[in-house]
């Protein structure tokens, strides 16, 4: 039987050493340095341009008449028009940046034995669920230091910030973490059965493709079985780009699941993996 | 009463191959303990078990009476795993001290025990260098200090003195014998004249069969000295010991070097005697020393 106060007291300290790890050491300040310069292009180039053509009427004629036909028409509808480019490259660029990121979760501290020095003071659940929440706060931090640079962005060429746009970066902030939990802990998963993180990544995308390559031969032949593809991880990313506001929420359910399957799997394997 | 390690015909197999072949074994807290055998015999293997890095293909096996892994041993029992090596991208004083908070410490006791561990080890000074930064010897001392954070009641060590220097070789020695009143050791090691000063006990591993579990110390009415003299004709030598009452046999061991067997009880003053037999003839002797050396003991049985 688990001792749940020391599982939960262990899971945090192993979450605050993996911020630790981002804010404390050489390796995670070249890695905010690399942060800080892509988010300085995309904020000065992609979404300050965008914004700026955004508030022109025939570029928001014609983008309505496209977005409309894709079922994209709510992105006009923002408070301010920083948050719907954000939001349009964000929901589809960081889970890619998440799979690359959270690749080293486990594997190369078991690759290096230094799992060896953990397991006799911690449980092997409590590091996967601790690596695993690590991440998301590294991630948490990350996404909201950009969409606080994004309403800077906003601010500068307003000349002021509407209300309604902090609540919709609350919002965006909240959703970007249920959309990046899957393939956070997808990597956990993939992370556990490899000793390397470029092991990792690399299993993450053929194991992706493999099984889409599957559901699809199976799909040709049995076409009753379409509705699988609504289960894989981001199925979910173009009904939540067509929403807006609190609504997005209703899409949570499916990568939460998606979560939960993806760590207890990462369990299993971690718990009968030799170290 | 619960055994400090007790295990009941524990195999591990990895794929055809048995390592571990029914071992059947229960050891006690109190002096250190040794664990013997020649390369390949499962010795890592059965470290590895007992820190439950690998989990037994059949069998049992307990530590005060709970799974290895368990998490009601976090703390009670630690080791030093051969070739494990601490994260790159930390310090070392960093690093133990969050095996510390795991450990359950606070922050502040954390950073003391840290501190009282690198120590001992002779590493106070390095505490802030990352593990990279350190000497092979340097790095298997930091992980004998990681063993020590706290206070565990088993420490299982993996060829603790592997790859030191003489000196520092020594000073792990030394420490082993000054906290094994605190912490039963169980110390693996291919250096047998090592365990023999430092080991009541010594399980001896070969094929992965436990060969024997038996007290390093000398036991019975057997009397053995083991005598180095500093030159002498053999013959000669082996004739006048042969000679001594109450001697059963005379071997010689190495040039110069000779085994006496014999009773005991019938003579306690065995070793006063040959010393005056060797003035006597005027023999200088270089080393006179009561019993079997853990190696013999060990392979005059094993290998008949």
């Amino acid at each position: 039987m688990p001792n749940f106060p020391a599982l939960a007291s262990h899971c945090v300290l192993l979450a605050r050493f993996e911020l630790y790890r981002l804010i404390g050491s050489p390796r995670g300040w070249f890695a905010l340095g690399a942060f800080a310069v892509i988010w300085y292009f995309l904020l000065r180039y992609p979404i300050f341009e965008a914004s700026v053509q955004l508030q022109q009427p025939d570029i928001q004629g014609m983008l309505g008449r496209v977005f409309g036909m894709v079922g994209l028409y709510n992105l006009l509808n923002w408070p301010v028009a920083e948050l719907s480019v954000y939001w349009l490259i964000t929901v589809l660029l960081l889970p890619l940046v998440a799979v690359l990121t959270s690749a080293d979760q486990t594997a190369g501290d078991r690759s290096r034995g230094t799992l060896r020095f953990l397991t006799l003071r911690t449980s092997r659940t409590a590091i996967v669920l601790g690596r695993f929440a690590g991440q998301m706060l590294v991630q948490a931090l990350l996404v909201l230091l950009s969409l606080l640079a994004t309403l800077a962005l906003a601010w500068w060429r307003l000349g002021s910030l509407p209300l309604a746009a902090v609540e919709h970066a609350l919002i965006v902030w909240l959703n970007l973490l249920i959309v990046l939990a899957p393939f956070t802990a997808m990597m956990a998963l993939c992370s556990a059965l490899v000793r390397s993180s470029k092991l990792a990544i690399s299993l993450a995308i053929v194991g992706s493709g493999v099984l889409v390559g599957l559901l699809s031969t199976l799909i040709w032949y049995q076409p009753d079985f379409l509705w699988l593809l609504q289960y894989l991880p981001g199925a979910q990313l173009p009904l939540l780009l067509g929403e807006q506001g609190w609504a997005t929420f209703q899409h949570a359910g499916l990568p939460l699941a998606q979560t939960m399957v993806f760590l207890v799997l990462a369990w299993l394997v971690m718990k009968g993996k030799s170290l | 009463m619960t055994h400090l390690i007790q295990a009941k015909a524990l195999c591990k197999k990895f794929g055809q191959k048995t390592v571990l072949d029914h071992l059947d074994f229960s050891l006690e807290a109190g002096e250190p303990i040794a664990l013997i055998g020649p390369n390949g015999a499962g010795k890592t293997t059965l470290f590895s078990l007992l820190c439950g890095y690998l989990s037994p293909s059949s069998g049992q096996i307990e530590i005060l009476g709970h799974k290895p892994g368990s998490d009601s041993l976090f703390g009670r029992v630690s080791a030093l795993p051969q070739d494990a090596q601490l994260d790159p991208n930390f310090s070392v004083q960093t690093q133990l001290e969050f095996y510390g908070r795991l450990q359950g410490m606070n922050k502040n006791t954390a950073k003391a025990e840290t501190a009282r561990v690198l120590a001992l080890v002779d590493l106070a000074e390095n505490g802030q260098q990352k593990a990279t930064a350190l000497s092979h010897g340097m790095r298997k001392r930091v992980a004998i200090a990681q063993a020590l954070l706290g206070q565990p009641e088993l420490v299982m060590l993996d060829e603790p003195t592997a790859g030191l220097d003489p000196v520092n070789a020594m000073q792990v020695r030394k420490l082993i014998a000054q906290l094994s009143g605190e912490a039963t050791f169980v110390i693996s090691s291919h250096n047998i004249f090592e365990l023999e000063r430092l080991c009541g006990t010594v399980l001896y591993l070969e094929n992965g069969r436990l060969q024997q579990q038996q007290p390093s110390y000398q036991q019975g009415a057997a009397g053995y000295l083991a005598l180095q003299l500093e030159q002498g004709d053999s013959h000669k030598v082996l004739a006048l010991l042969a000679q001594l009452a109450g001697v059963q046999k005379v071997e010689q061991l190495q040039k110069n070097e000779y085994g006496l067997f014999y009773d005991r009880e019938l003579c306690p003053d065995m070793d006063l005697t040959v010393l005056a037999m060797l003035r006597t003839e005027g023999l200088a002797y270089r080393q006179l020393t009561q019993g079997r050396s853990l190696e013999q003991q060990l392979f005059s049985v094993v290998n008949g």
